[in-house]
Parts: structure tokens; C-alpha cells; sequence
């Protein structure tokens, strides 16, 4: 039976969708078989992130209608073996969707695939209670700056009513040059507000632009620092135990530097 | 308008030395006698057995008249007038060596209010959109109050962690509600009817502090000690 994991945020813009495209990725690197569900009904994004938007004929929306089988709706990722999504809807709104019809894709996709992951909408309204329907897990996305992480504190707490555990925090677009002039929040101060366990830190990485307009989602190309921590993170949660890395800057002057530029 | 009128007479004030009853000058006894009446039924909540200290501004009532004041307070809200003090000018600053402690009634009186009182403990962090409302008691906070949240309670507000939202105590209208935090960074603050924003820092301190209504009747912060 595999494992349904809800990638949101609660603020808009933080990442949600590059992370589940990568994370998917990722995951199948590692051969696990993935399937990716989009639950941004009526704004989706996750098939052009992933580069597979030419080639979506149908979408969870004419599965719950039963236009088609759910095998028929499932794109295949031909650049890695066990990688399907399942777009959603561009013509409907989120209002066109049953919390239960959503669980009901996800439940039957669990029985074919180690890990579903469903790429939530931002919002804490009936796009959000659709995609965590049927999760039984979470992964909440940040960046390191207040309003974000209200969202997410918030977002957190419906998860928790919703009795969703365990839910993982990733901190992303962490940048360590404005930790280290005191500009932006470490994720110490992130882990002090949010409460809950940290699954990896992805920092700051320009090449993701690039990646999401060329539809190659970064972790194709290994090396790039950004798909290096999605990497890392796709592994802590196949259970491989992994250390968090340290992005703060070394060196010695680097350290004066900061010494001086501190606030407090 | 009835109750800024009832203000503008007289007027019930918690200090750290117990409940003060502010009586405006040039005013007969009937007169105060119905402010009084008005301001009690507006605060919604029994003072039976509290102690109060009547302030008078000069020219002030008659000798005669503050006596039969006394023993009316007495007699019909069970009130226990403890001294009569006439200024000249506004009511003095909380006395020095009183304990840093929002007392409504002295030690000595054998039912102070907080006793009989129902709490209710909140054994988790309270996150951004939650509330958590006790108007019947004090609320006790077994984690963070985040950001976005709001906690309200009849008495006081404990927060055994990091108070990051909006507090506010005393909801009923007790002005002697504290708000005591392991670290301070609110959002807003509010007793009884007293908000406060300007003067809350949004960096903690790094040790407990407590919020209670000041002399000047403003909320004031500071590190807290004990009760």
C-alpha cells in the first residue's frame, strides 16, 4: 500500500508545485514508483513544471465523471521509469470537486504506486480540503519570511484537525548569505514558530526558473544545489536517514563579515 | 451614551491596591448615588465582599453624605467602603511599596473571586486562525500562542511558551486580569476594555513577562517576578 502525501502551503508562490514535480522526480530516481496528482482544479501548473502538458488527453475531472479509467488518465514520464501524473481540470473550478471523489483517486492509486503525491492549490478553502482528502501524510512548504509562515502555521493547524500525521516542513528559497546578514529568518526560528519536523532546507537556486519554463524539473540535472536537497529530501522519505544540511557560509571571513553585519 | 455619562460622574478603578471609586466634583448625592448604580450594572459581574477605596475630588460632599454613601454601598452591593480619600488633584500613582501583584481585594477578604473560578488548560501550541475563547475563567497555555491567533478568557491568560497572537483578558470586563507569558511578542493586547498596542516590543525579552492594567490606566509590561 503505498503512501498519499499532500504537498501545500497555504500562501501562494512558496514552491508547492516545483517541490512536488521534483520530489516526484526524485522519488523515482530512487525507484520507487510515483504518481503525481494535480489538485489545482481550474489553474493547474504541476503538467507544465513536469513538461508533460502536450501530452494530457484526460484529467481527474473526467475520471470522476467517468469519461475514462483512471490507467487512461495517468500520463507517463518517459524520461524515468514509475512516474505518472494525473492532471487536473483547466475548464472546471475547484467547487466541481467531492472531498470523497478525491479520495476515492487517491485510495486506488495507492494500491498501484509506493508514493502518491497530490500538489494542493493555495488556500485554505475547498481546493486545499480536496487535495488533503485522502492524505494520510504531509509535507508543508515555507520560505523563510512571516507571512509564509502564518500561512503555513495555519495550515498546519487544519492538518493536525484533520488528523494528517506526520507532517514534514520544507524550508524553501532559504538563502544563506541574508541569514548570515541577519536580513532573513534561520530555519531555527522557523522550527521555534512552526513546531514540527523539518524533512530538508532547499535554498535559493536561479536555475528553477529555468527548469519550470523548459518543463525539466531540476533534479534531472544533478548538481545544481536546489536539486541536490530535493534529492536529500526524497531520500529522508524513503526513510534513509540523511543529516540536515548546513547551508550557513564558512570560512573565517566569512564569519568576520557576518560578525559585523548582525543585527542584534 | 448612558455610559460615558456614568463615566463622566463617577467611575471604578482596579489599582494595585485594590478597587477605587472615583467620584467627580460638584455633584449631589442623588446624583452619584445613580452613577453608581449604573456603573455597577454595567461591569456585569457581582462585587460582593470587595473592598473599595472612594476617591473624592474637592469641592466634595458633605461629611453626612459620604457616610450614608458608605453604608449604602454597603447595604445594597455588598461593597465594604475602606477608606474616603480627597484630592485636589487626579488620583495618585499606585503606592510604591505595594507587591507587584493586580489584587482587586485585600488579603484579609475571605472570598476573592479567582478562588472559585473554573480554568481550563490548553495542552498545545494554538496556530494562526485558531481561537480559544473561556469566559468563564483563566486560560492556561501549555505551548505557543502563534501569530494569526487569538486567545480570550474571562480571567487571566497563561502562556507557558512564546505569546505571539492576540490576548485578551478579563473579557467580562475585570480590570485586575493579567496576562503572563514565558516570552512576550504580541500581536495586541487587551484587558477589560484596555487595548494595547504601541508599547508591546515584538522581540521577547527572553524572560517571563506580564501585562496588567497600570496606574495611568493604560496596560504596562514588565518582567514578571511572581504573584
Amino acid at each position: 500500500m503505498g503512501r498519499v502525501i499532500v504537498v501545500t502551503s497555504g500562501k501562494g508562490g512558496v514552491g508547492k508545485t516545483t517541490s512536488t514535480a521534483n520530489l516526484g522526480t526524485a522519488l523515482a530516481l530512487l525507484d520507487k514508483t510515483v504518481a503525481v496528482v494535480d489538485a489545482d482544479v481550474g489553474l493547474r501548473n504541476l503538467d507544465i513544471v513536469m513538461g508533460l502538458e502536450s501530452r494530457i488527453v484526460y484529467t481527474s475531472m473526467d475520471v470522476i465523471e467517468k469519461q475514462c479509467e483512471l490507467s487512461k488518465a495517468l500520463v507517463r514520464d518517459r524520461r524515468v521509469d514509475g512516474l505518472m501524473l494525473l492532471a487536473a481540470s483547466q475548464k472546471n473550478n475547484k467547487d466541481d470537486i467531492q472531498p470523497e471523489q478525491m479520495k476515492a483517486i487517491c485510495d486506488k492509486l495507492r494500491t498501484t504506486h509506493d508514493f502518491v503525491l497530490v500538489d494542493s492549490p493555495a488556500g485554505i478553502e475547498r481546493g486545499f480540503s480536496n487535495a488533503s482528502a485522502g492524505a494520510d501524510e504531509a509535507i508543508v512548504i515555507t520560505t523563510p519570511d512571516v507571512s509564509a509562515i502564518r500561512d503555513a502555521d495555519r495550515i498546519i493547524g487544519l492538518l493536525q484537525n484533520a488528523r494528517i500525521e506526520p507532517i514534514n516542513l520544507v524550508i524553501n528559497r532559504f538563502s544563506p548569505q541574508l541569514v548570515g546578514n541577519g536580513s532573513m529568518m534561520d530555519q531555527d526560528d522557523v522550527l521555534d514558530i512552526l513546531n514540527i519536523e523539518l524533512i530538508g532546507v532547499v535554498p535559493e537556486d536561479s536555475g528553477v526558473i529555468n527548469s519550470t519554463n523548459r518543463g525539466i524539473p531540476l533534479v534531472y540535472e544533478d548538481g545544481s544545489p536546489g536539486a541536490q536537497a530535493y534529492m536529500r529530501i526524497a531520500r529522508r522519505l524513503t526513510g534513509q536517514r540523511i543529516p540536515i544540511h548546513n547551508f550557513e557560509q564558512k570560512g573565517l571571513l566569512n564569519n568576520i563579515v557576518n560578525w559585523f553585519t548582525r543585527k542584534k | 451614551m448612558n455610559s460615558k455619562m456614568a463615566n463622566s460622574t463617577v467611575a471604578l478603578r482596579a489599582y494595585r491596591d485594590g478597587l477605587h471609586l472615583i467620584i467627580r466634583p460638584h455633584l449631589s448625592i442623588t446624583e452619584v448615588e445613580a452613577a453608581i448604580q449604573q456603573e455597577i450594572s454595567r461591569m456585569n459581574r457581582s462585587l460582593a465582599g470587595v473592598s473599595v477605596q472612594i476617591d473624592l475630588k474637592s469641592p466634595t460632599l458633605k461629611k453626612e453624605e459620604i457616610e450614608l454613601l458608605s453604608s449604602k454601598l454597603q447595604e445594597t452591593y455588598d461593597l465594604t467602603v475602606r477608606g474616603v480619600e480627597v484630592a485636589d488633584e487626579p488620583v495618585p500613582p499606585p503606592i510604591a511599596a505595594a507587591p507587584t501583584t493586580h489584587v482587586i481585594s485585600q488579603t484579609t477578604d475571605t472570598r476573592p473571586p479567582r478562588d472559585s473560578e473554573p480554568s481550563r488548560i490548553i495542552p498545545h501550541t494554538i496556530r494562526s486562525g485558531q481561537t480559544e475563547e473561556f469566559p468563564q475563567g483563566s486560560l492556561i497555555i501549555y505551548g505557543d500562542v502563534n501569530s494569526g491567533s487569538e486567545v480570550k478568557a474571562g480571567g487571566d491568560i497563561v502562556v507557558l511558551g512564546t505569546l505571539r497572537g492576540s490576548a485578551y483578558a478579563g473579557m467580562n470586563g475585570r480590570l485586575s486580569a493579567v496576562i503572563i507569558a514565558m516570552d512576550f511578542a504580541p500581536l495586541q493586547l487587551q484587558i477589560g476594555n484596555y487595548v494595547n498596542r504601541s508599547s508591546v516590543s515584538q522581540e521577547p525579552r527572553g524572560y517571563p513577562e506580564i501585562a496588567r492594567i497600570g496606574a495611568e490606566d493604560v496596560i504596562i509590561v514588565e518582567k514578571f517576578v511572581k504573584f
